[in-house]
C-alpha cells in the first residue's frame, strides 16, 4: 500500500476513524506473540504448579495396583515439603551462600570495573575480554572444568599446595559450598562487571572534570562520585544474583559425583528435581517449586525495599 | 613495592598530572588486573593442557604441563567421530536453540516493549506488572510444571520443548520498554502516522531501527542465556539427538566413573566447546553495552 | 478485565487435572497389566532398547542378523539415577518411551509403582524361569508378577594387592572380624585397606544383605519394614568402629576419581567389590599384575558367603507395542551363549544371571590378575544360590530410602553413628511410604 495516496483530503476523516481503531488494536497485535508464549511458558505452568501442589495421590495395594486416586489436599504437600529437613536446610544453605557469594562477587565486579575504567589501567580492552570470557561458558561445563581442579589426584592446584606443605580439600563437608561459590563467582563476576562498566561509561566527563578541579583523588572520586552513580547497576546485578542463587542447580549436581557431601537435595532446586524425577512425586515437587518462587520474590522485594529506603 | 606505592599515590591525592606517580599506580593497577586475569584463565589453560593428554597421562602427570604423549589431535578426532559425530550434532542443536530462540525472543520483546511504551490502553499496567513478575520467577521453578504441560500437549522431548520457552524474555521486554520510553519520540511516530503508515509498519520501520542498540543487548543476553541453559533441556529432552552441548558433555562426563576413556572425550569436548564461545565473547563484549544501562539508570 | 478467584481456581484445577492424567500412574488410566495382552506382530517390527551399556547395538546386531523381522535398536542413556531413569519416567509420562529399558534390580519396584512395567508372566515368562539364577529371579518377582529379565548382577569378592599385604605383614581376611586386624596392619604402613563412601549406601546395604538382613517384605496387603535387625546392626557397628579407629577412609568412594588416584599411588590395598569391578580396576594406572581376588570376608553365623551389588534387568516398559517380542529378545540376550558372550565382549556386562553359563571369556586366567582364574575360582561360587541371601527383596522407594539413609550416615563425620542413623532412617522411610499413599508397618521386634 502507498502512504501518500491515503493522505488525500477526502479519505482523511474515514482514515482518522480507522486510525482510532488501529490505535486500540495495534498494541495488542504487537504484544500478541509475546503474550501468547508468556502465557504458555509462565502463566500456565505456574497455574499447573499451583494446582498440582494442592493435589495428592493415594494408592491401594502394595504397588497401587488396586487403584490410584487423587484428591484435593489443601496444604498437605506444602506441609510435607516444609517438614523435609533437607529442603529447609537447602534454603538456609542458599541464603548463607547468597549473603557471602553475592556480596563477594558484586564487590569484586565493582572493583574490577573501577580499576578498568581508571586512567591507570593498561590494556583495559584485553582485561575486559578475559574477565568476561567465563560468562560464555555454561555452568555445567564450568563446573566440569573446575571439578578437575578440585579433585585430589587430578588437581595440579592441590599438588602444588602440597609441595608448600598446605593440604587443600576443596570437596570436604565444610569447603564444598565455597568451592561452588568460586565457580559461580568465576562465571558471573565478569558479566556483572560489564554491566557496571557500561554504567560507568554513562557518567558524563564534566563530572570528572569538576572533581579534578576540586582536587579529589581516585579513591575519593570512586567513593563519592562513581559508586553513587552506578547504584542502579549494582541493584540490578544484585537482584539477578539473588534470583540466580536460588536457581543453583547444575554446579552442585555435577559436583555431587565427586563430592560426597553434596547430596541430592543440596539446593532447593536440586531437591525439587529429585522429588519429581527420582521419587516420582510431582505434587510435592510442585509445592517446592512454588515455595522457591515465593522465596525469590520475597528476597527480591526485600532487597529493593531496603535499597529504595536508603536513597 | 606495593606499600610504598599505595601510600604514595594516596598522599599525592591522585593527581594524574605527575607522571612518576601515575606510572607507579599504573603498574600496580595493571599488576592487580593481571593477577585477576590469571584466575579467570587458569581453568581454561588447564583444559587446553588436559585435552592433549591420554587418560593415563591425565592422572600420572602434572596438570599444568603437557604429558609424555601429545594426543590432542587423536582426542579431537575421537570427540568428533564418537557415536557417528554426535558431538557435532549437539553443537548444531545448541546453535539452533540459541540462534533461533534469541532472534525470535528479541523480536517479540521489542514488539511488546514498544507497544507498552508507546501506546496508552486499558490493561497496560496489569500486563506490564505481570510480565515484570515473570522477570523475578526463577526459570527453574517453571520448568517442572512446564514439562507436565508439554507432556500433555505432546511437545515434551521435541525441539519445540526447548525452543518455545526460549523465545520468551520478560527481562528483554523490560529493557526494550524502558529504552523505547527514553529514545522513541512521540513526534517521530506522529510524523509517520501523518504519512499514513500503519501502526505495524511504523514499528517495523521506525521503532525497530531506533531500538537497535537495545535489541543487540537483548539478543546477546538471550543467546548466551539459552546456550548456557541446562535445567530446561535436562527436564524436557530424553532423546540424545536433541541434546544441546551442555547436556551432551555432561552425559560423557557422567560416564567417566564406569568408563575412564570418557575423560579424553570430556576434556576434548570441553575444549572444542569453549573455543568458539571464547572467541564469541571476546568479539561480542564491545556490543554489550547499549540498552542495558540506559534502561537501568532511568 | 476481571478474573474472579473462582475462574482462576477452575483454570488451575483443569491444568492440574490434565497434567495428572498424562502421568502414567495417574488416576483414571487403566493400569497396563489389566489391559488385554498384545498378540505377537504379523509383520516385521523394530524394538528400541534404552540402556547405558556401551556398544549394546553390536549385541543387538547379532540378534538382528538372525531375526530380521524383529529388529532391535539400542539407544544410549545416562546411567540410572544420573538421568537415565528421569528420561524413562518422563517418556512414560508423555505416553512414549522404548520397548525395553535397562532398570536396575533395586529400581524395578519403583517402576512398578508408577505402572511403568509389563508383567511378563502374562506373556509366558515362567517357561524360562529355570534358566536364571534363583536369587535374581526372586528379586524381579513381586506380588505374583515378574517385572524384568535379569541381565547382569555383581556377586561380591575381595580385590586386593598381595604386595601391599605382604609389606604390612597381613593375611587376606576370611571374616570381617579378621578384616579389622588386617586394616590395622595396613594403617601401620600408612595404607588404607578399604574406603567407605558415606553417601553411597548401596554398598552398606549389600553387606547387610550378606549378613542376613531383610529390610522390607510384603505381608498380605502391606509392607513390613525391619531395618534394625541384628544382622544390619552388626554391620553398622562394625563400620562405626572401623571409622572411629581410622581403619577405613571415608574421603572417597570406590572407583571414584580420587580413589583411582589413591590406588595408582598404592595407598589403598583392597576393595570389597562386585565382579564387574574387574574392568574398572584395569583403569588403575600401572595396576596390571598387581591385583588378585579372594572370597569376601564373612560375618559369621547367620550370614552368607557373598552378596549381590548392583545388577540390572531388561524390563519391558508399559508403552511397548510389542511386549512379547521384547521379552523374547531379552531372554535370548541374557541366557543364550552367543548373547552372553556378545554382552561380555562388547558391553563389558556384569555377571551373567544365567544358571549354567558364565561366558567363554570368563573361563580362563586373566593377565591383569597375574593369570588367576578368578571368575571360576571366586565369583562363580559366590553367585550360587546357597552363597546368597534368598529372602532379600527391593521396594518401591529404594532410591529415596538410600538417600534418607545416607543423610543419616553423613552425620558420622559430625559425631553421629551408623547405628543411630539406621534407626532414624527406618522411621523416615515409614513416613515416606505413607506419603506415597502406601501402607506399611514396622515388624515386631
Amino acid at each position: 500500500m502507498s502512504a501518500t495516496e491515503q493522505s488525500t483530503a477526502p479519505a482523511a476523516t474515514s482514515g482518522r476513524r480507522r486510525r482510532g481503531s488501529q490505535l486500540t488494536a495495534a498494541p495488542w497485535l504487537l504484544l500478541a506473540p509475546f503474550l501468547l508464549f508468556f502465557v504458555l511458558t509462565f502463566v500456565l505452568p505456574i497455574l499447573v504448579a499451583v494446582g498440582q501442589s494442592f493435589t495428592r495421590v493415594t494408592r491401594s495395594g502394595v504397588f497401587g495396583e488396586q487403584g490410584v486416586t487423587s484428591e484435593f489436599a489443601w496444604f498437605a504437600n506444602y506441609a510435607q515439603a516444609l517438614e523435609n529437613g533437607n529442603f529447609i536446610d537447602s534454603i538456609i544453605r542458599m541464603l548463607l551462600f547468597g549473603v557471602v557469594q553475592v556480596t563477594v562477587m558484586i564487590a569484586l565486579s565493582t572493583v574490577l570495573a573501577l580499576l578498568l575504567e581508571s586512567a591507570s589501567a593498561r590494556w583495559p580492552g584485553f582485561f575486559r575480554a578475559v574477565y568476561f570470557l567465563p560468562y560464555g561458558i555454561p555452568g555445567v561445563i564450568a563446573t566440569i572444568l573446575w571439578s578437575f581442579l578440585y579433585v585430589p589426584g587430578l588437581s595440579p592446584v592441590i599438588d602444588a599446595a602440597e609441595v608448600v606443605g598446605i593440604e587443600l580439600d576443596f570437596l570436604g563437608a565444610g569447603t564444598v559450598l565455597w568451592s561452588i561459590a568460586n565457580i559461580v563467582t568465576w562465571t558471573y563476576a565478569g558479566y556483572n562487571m560489564m554491566i557496571i562498566v557500561a554504567q560507568l561509561k554513562a557518567i558524563p566527563t564534566e563530572v570528572y572534570e569538576a572533581a579534578k578541579v576540586d582536587g579529589a583523588g581516585p579513591l575519593r572520586v570512586a567513593a563519592s562520585i562513581q559508586l553513587p552513580l552506578i547504584r542502579p547497576a549494582l541493584v540490578l546485578t544484585t537482584v539477578f544474583s539473588i534470583i540466580g542463587t536460588l536457581q543453583l542447580f547444575a554446579e552442585p549436581q555435577v559436583l555431587s559425583t565427586v563430592a560426597p557431601d553434596v547430596d541430592s537435595e543440596y539446593t532447593p532446586n536440586l531437591s525439587a528435581y529429585t522429588t519429581a524425577f527420582a521419587y516420582n512425586d510431582y505434587n510435592v515437587a510442585a509445592a517446592q517449586a512454588v515455595l522457591i518462587a515465593l522465596v525469590a520474590f520475597a528476597l527480591s522485594f526485600l532487597f529493593l525495599r531496603l535499597t529504595n529506603r536508603r536513597s | 613495592m606495593s606499600a610504598a606505592t599505595v601510600t604514595d599515590s594516596v598522599a599525592s591525592g591522585g593527581r594524574n598530572r605527575r607522571p612518576g606517580q601515575s606510572a607507579g599506580r599504573s603498574i600496580l593497577v595493571t599488576a592487580i588486573l593481571l593477577l585477576v586475569a590469571l584466575y579467570f584463565l587458569v581453568p581454561v589453560y588447564w583444559v587446553v593442557v588436559a585435552a592433549t593428554k591420554t587418560t593415563e597421562d591425565l592422572f600420572a602427570t602434572n596438570g599444568f604441563w603437557f604429558g609424555q604423549t601429545f594426543a590432542l589431535f587423536a582426542n579431537v578426532r575421537e570427540v568428533v567421530a564418537y557415536d557417528g559425530g554426535i558431538f557435532l550434532r549437539w553443537f548444531a542443536n545448541s546453535v539452533l536453540y540459541s540462534g533461533v530462540g534469541a532472534l525470535l525472543a528479541t523480536y517479540f520483546a521489542a514488539a511488546g516493549g514498544y507497544a507498552l511504551s508507546r501506546y496508552q490502553f486499558r490493561g497496560r499496567n496489569l500486563v506490564f506488572g505481570t510480565i515484570l513478575g515473570g522477570v523475578l520467577v526463577p526459570g527453574t521453578a517453571t520448568a517442572l510444571p512446564m514439562f507436565l504441560l508439554f507432556s500433555e500437549l505432546g511437545l515434551a522431548n521435541t525441539y519445540w520443548s526447548v525452543l518455545i520457552p526460549s523465545v520468551v524474555s520478560p527481562f528483554g521486554l523490560f529493557l526494550c520498554r524502558i529504552y523505547a520510553d527514553a529514545s522513541v519520540s512521540p513526534s517521530l511516530l506522529e510524523a509517520a502516522r501523518l504519512d499514513g503508515a500503519s501502526e505495524l509498519r511504523i514499528f517495523h520501520t521506525v521503532g525497530l531501527r531506533i531500538l537497535t542498540p537495545a535489541l543487540v543487548t537483548v539478543f546477546l543476553f538471550q543467546l548466551v542465556g539459552i546456550w548456557n541453559n541446562y535445567f530446561l533441556p535436562l527436564v524436557m529432552l530424553a532423546d540424545q539427538d536433541l541434546y544441546p552441548i551442555t547436556l551432551g558433555l555432561n552425559n560423557w562426563r557422567s560416564q567417566t566413573d564406569r568408563l575412564p576413556e570418557f575423560y579424553e572425550l570430556t576434556t576434548g569436548g570441553v575444549l572444542l566447546s569453549v573455543i568458539p564461545l571464547a572467541i564469541a565473547m571476546i568479539v561480542l563484549q564491545r556490543f554489550w553495552r547499549g540498552g542495558l544501562t540506559e534502561g537501568a539508570v532511568k | 478485565m476481571r478474573v474472579t478467584r473462582r475462574d482462576l481456581l477452575r483454570l488451575g484445577g483443569a491444568g492440574a487435572a490434565g497434567a495428572l492424567l498424562s502421568a502414567c500412574a495417574g488416576p483414571g488410566a487403566t493400569p497396563v497389566n489389566t489391559r488385554p495382552t498384545i498378540p505377537p506382530a504379523d509383520g516385521p517390527i523394530t524394538l528400541t532398547y534404552w540402556s547405558w551399556l556401551k556398544d549394546l547395538q553390536k549385541v543387538c546386531d547379532v540378534w538382528n542378523a538372525q531375526n530380521p523381522h524383529i529388529r532391535v535398536e539400542a539407544s544410549w542413556i545416562p546411567g540410572g539415577n544420573d538421568g537415565g531413569y528421569q528420561k524413562m519416567y518422563s517418556a512414560l509420562a508423555a505416553g512414549g518411551g522404548p520397548d525395553i529399558g535397562q532398570v536396575e534390580m533395586r529400581t524395578v519396584p519403583e517402576f512398578v509403582l508408577v505402572d511403568g512395567l509389563v508383567d511378563l508372566r502374562r506373556y509366558g515368562v515362567d517357561q524360562y524361569a529355570d534358566r536364571f539364577n534363583e536369587t535374581l529371579w526372586q528379586q524381579v518377582s513381586f506380588v505374583g508378577g515378574v517385572y524384568g529379565i535379569p541381565q547382569d548382577s555383581g556377586p561380591l569378592a575381595l580385590y586386593y594387592r598381595p604386595d601391599l599385604f605382604q609389606a604390612a605383614g597381613a593375611e587376606v581376611p576370611a571374616t570381617w572380624e579378621e578384616w579389622n586386624e588386617t586394616a590395622r596392619r595396613m594403617r601401620a604402613t600408612d595404607v588404607y585397606l578399604e574406603c567407605l563412601d558415606l553417601s553411597d549406601t548401596s554398598w552398606f546395604a549389600a553387606l547387610a544383605q550378606q549378613a542376613g538382613a531383610r529390610w522390607l517384605r510384603v505381608e498380605g496387603e502391606e509392607w513390613v519394614i525391619h531395618m534394625t535387625d541384628d544382622a544390619t546392626l552388626q554391620v553398622a557397628r562394625h563400620f562405626d568402629r572401623a571409622i572411629d579407629e581410622d581403619l577405613i577412609t571415608t574421603a572417597y568412594g570406590q572407583f571414584s576419581t580420587p580413589w583411582y588416584a589413591a590406588a595408582s599411588a598404592g595407598q589403598i590395598a583392597s576393595a570389597a567389590q562386585a565382579s564387574w569391578g574387574d574392568a574398572l580396576l584395569q583403569s588403575v594406572t600401572s595396576g596390571a599384575g598387581q591385583w588378585r581376588v579372594a572370597p569376601l570376608p564373612t560375618w559369621g553365623s547367620g550370614g552368607y558367603a557373598s552378596t549381590f551389588l548392583g545388577g540390572s534387568t531388561a524390563a519391558v516398559l508399559a508403552n511397548s507395542k510389542h511386549p512379547q517380542e521384547a521379552m523374547e529378545f531379552a531372554i535370548w540376550m541374557t541366557t543364550s551363549q552367543e548373547g552372553i558372550d556378545a554382552m561380555i565382549a562388547n558391553s563389558g556386562i556384569g555377571w551373567s544371571p544365567s544358571r549354567d553359563y558364565i561366558g567363554q571369556s570368563r573361563l580362563g586366567g586373566a593377565d591383569f590378575f597375574g593369570g588367576q582364574s578368578y571368575n571360576t575360582e571366586v565369583f562363580e561360587p559366590a553367585a550360587q544360590p546357597e552363597a546368597q541371601n534368598p529372602d532379600w527383596s527391593w521396594w518401591p522407594i529404594t532410591q529415596q530410602s538410600f538417600n534418607i539413609l545416607s543423610d543419616g550416615f553423613r552425620q558420622k563425620v559430625s559425631g553421629g553413628t551408623l547405628v543411630d542413623a539406621i534407626a532414624t532412617a527406618e522411621n523416615a522411610i515409614v513416613k515416606a511410604f505413607t506419603n506415597k499413599g502406601l501402607s506399611i508397618r514396622k515388624a515386631e521386634a
